[in-house]
């Protein structure tokens, strides 16, 4: 077995994982708030790499710089989402909310596909083709900024959620939204925050997609989602870390499913595993009661 | 008591007049396409009767085209290996995906509702999976092998007997589902579906019986899919795809949750909807329709089409009495 090998997957993992984690953190970000299932975050995923690769075609710049663009398109997209189909039906059941999911399936994946085709299309980095050799292995630059990028992302959110006065009361409504409401905080101010947040951190997982090269087409949205979901139950609900921890594991395993077993295991082993870990433990690795 | 046997009256009146239109249908139209939509129609309706069976039972499956899709792969080697017809293994191969149902229900019956989503889900990809891997020498991977057709094409109309043959076989997944429904099983879904502790203290094993109800539903979805394979004539990994997962369910959202009718409104309506649509030429504006009237359901009509003539009663009801005593609070 060549170590240089084993390093290369190791290290497409973390870069595979960083969209993952971003995509996680901002479901977790959400359930931890409202408490919905939202199976249709990959869509806001696809909505983000769009919009980053339109505005890309148009107008060239630093697709890194659009990444800010497409996140606040996505702020605005993910509230009028939260406003219209989540709200009317908070706290009538997780199956409702699966099922206006799939509603909202239908409705972007196809809305997208008319504005944009539905063919699969690429975009290309201004950094393509520069690499960095580290050790035994030759890195493109992108995968490094893409990871920093994400590190910063992460920061970011955790300076948000710790030292701002809105970060101070969305923790404080996930971890009691009746208390919250007692102590004079507007949940539902909050509710749609954390839910335009959490579809921001989408759309920089959607633009990180897109710079680095891979294709993207209007359906690519739904795999990545439900594996950000599987994280999350894998990493525990509402834990950051665990979403963290979850999605580079994820994004190795799967970098090595398709390495040694062929590239069509890659989807397959993700679910592989979130069922043996829900065999042994029904409420996920770190979950308290799973609800 | 009197209102209730009204409609149950009703409901006879209507059941009747569905099946006197389905069966005179062919005639009426006289149309191939439209034969074969109807055809498909049908196909659906057992279909997404299977799902709301295992919902019926509190579980709802984000993968239920696994099971539709192995019926129809097992029917199809089981009839192309053995020679035996069609309307023989159709059965066989439901079998098969019953069984795998009882498999993954094993994993399940622990879980919440929202993680067995996820593992429905997950588990079709898996099986998609292992149809163009491991088991590619016999399925033919992705590009898929032909499966007998239910009559032979040389039969003079064998459209019309395959259109009755489904609808004889539809009729009769639906009588078995209503049976399963009224009978204590039925009850036992409904109990665990509600309160598992309670249920419990009833003295209702809530494992077996959601283990039943996957068994069951898997056979359902198992019956529907050979059908609808037979009836093409051709079977690709496609079948496992998330599209096929998540018609039944729209159907079934549609029309109405944990009901009998309810699949059957739902596909009936959406499918006039679909193929009335497809008129304009619109390939993604179909969906973005169906997307929109699908929230649309949920939000203001939580318990789907069938609900609709009562709401609409009380509504009248309500308006009537407006002006002249404040209306009784119902539910």
């Amino acid at each position: 077995m060549d170590i240089g090998i084993l390093l290369q997957i190791l290290f497409w993992g973390i870069y595979a994982g960083c969209i993952y984690i971003l995509l996680a953190t901002g479901l977790n970000l959400i359930f931890g708030v409202m408490k919905i299932v939202n199976f249709a975050h990959g869509e806001f995923l696809m909505i983000g790499a769009y919009i980053t690769a339109t505005i890309f075609y148009f107008t060239g710049i630093n697709p890194y710089v659009i990444i800010l663009f497409s996140m606040l398109a996505l702020i605005a997209i993910g509230a009028v989402v939260e406003r219209l189909c989540f709200r009317p039906i908070l706290g009538t059941g997780k199956l409702n909310e699966i099922f206006i999911s799939i509603g909202l399936m239908y409705i972007i994946q196809n809305g997208a596909a008319v504005i944009w085709g539905d063919e699969w299309q690429s975009v290309k980095s201004p950094y393509e083709g520069i690499t960095v050799p580290l050790g035994p292995l030759t890195i493109p630059l992108d995968y490094i900024i893409i990871m920093v990028v994400t590190a910063a992302i992460l920061c970011g959110l955790y300076l948000f959620l710790r030292e701002t006065k809105t970060g101070r009361e969305m923790r404080a409504t996930s971890q009691n939204r009746k208390g919250a409401m007692l102590v004079g905080i507007n949940v539902e101010r909050i509710d749609v925050l954390s839910f335009g947040i959490g579809c921001a951190l989408a759309a920089a997982a959607g633009t990180l997609w897109v710079v680095s090269g891979q294709v993207f087409n209007p359906y690519m949205g739904s795999i990545p989602a439900v594996k950000a979901f599987a994280i999350i139950i894998l990493g525990g609900l509402g834990s950051i870390p665990g979403a963290i921890i979850g999605g580079l594991l994820y994004g190795i395993a799967e970098n090595g499913a398709a390495y040694f077993l062929g590239g069509v295991w890659k989807d397959a082993i993700s679910f592989i595993i979130l069922i043996i870990v829900l065999v042994i433990r029904p409420t996920g690795l770190f979950g308290e009661s799973g609800e | 008591m009197g209102t209730n046997l009204k409609k149950d009256a009703w409901m006879r009146f209507i059941t009747i007049g569905v099946i006197a239109i389905a069966v005179v249908a062919p005639f009426i139209l006289y149309n191939l396409y439209l034969l074969n939509v109807l055809s498909l129609m049908l196909i659906f309706i057992i279909f997404a009767s299977a799902w709301n069976l295992l919902a019926y039972s509190g579980q709802g499956s984000l993968g239920h085209a696994a099971f539709f899709g192995i019926g129809a792969y097992a029917s199809t080697l089981i009839a192309v290996k053995s020679g035996i017809s069609p309307y023989v293994t159709i059965f066989l191969g439901a079998a098969v995906a019953a069984f795998v149902g009882v498999l993954i229900g094993l994993t399940c019956v622990r879980l919440k509702e929202w993680f067995l989503a996820m593992v429905t889900f997950g588990f079709a990809i898996i099986v998609q999976t292992i149809t163009v891997s491991i088991l590619t020498p016999v399925t033919g991977g992705w590009d898929g092998i032909a499966s007998p057709r239910l009559l032979s094409p040389d039969i003079m109309g064998y459209q019309l007997i395959e259109y009755y043959s489904i609808l004889i076989i539809t009729i009769a997944s639906i009588v078995f589902i209503w049976y399963i429904m009224k009978s204590r099983i039925g009850l036992a879904f409904s109990a665990i579906r509600e309160n598992e502790l309670e249920a419990r203290a009833a003295g209702v094993d809530p494992v077996r019986y959601r283990l039943l109800a996957f068994a069951l539903s898997a056979y359902i979805a198992g019956i529907a899919g050979a059908l609808e394979i037979h009836h093409i004539g051709y079977i690709t990994p496609e079948i496992f795809g998330v599209d096929l997962s998540f018609w039944p369910i729209t159907y079934v959202i549609f029309g109405g949750l944990g009901t009998l009718a309810g699949p059957i409104v739902g596909t009936i309506v959406l499918t006039i909807i679909w193929d009335g649509l497809k008129m304009f030429n619109l390939t993604f504006g179909r969906y973005i329709i169906v997307g929109v009237l699908l929230i649309l359901v949920i939000i203001f009509l939580p318990k789907g089409l069938v609900d609709l003539p009562d709401r609409l009663q009380r509504w009248w009801k309500g308006r009537k009495q407006k002006y002249a005593a404040p209306a009784p609070v119902k539910e």
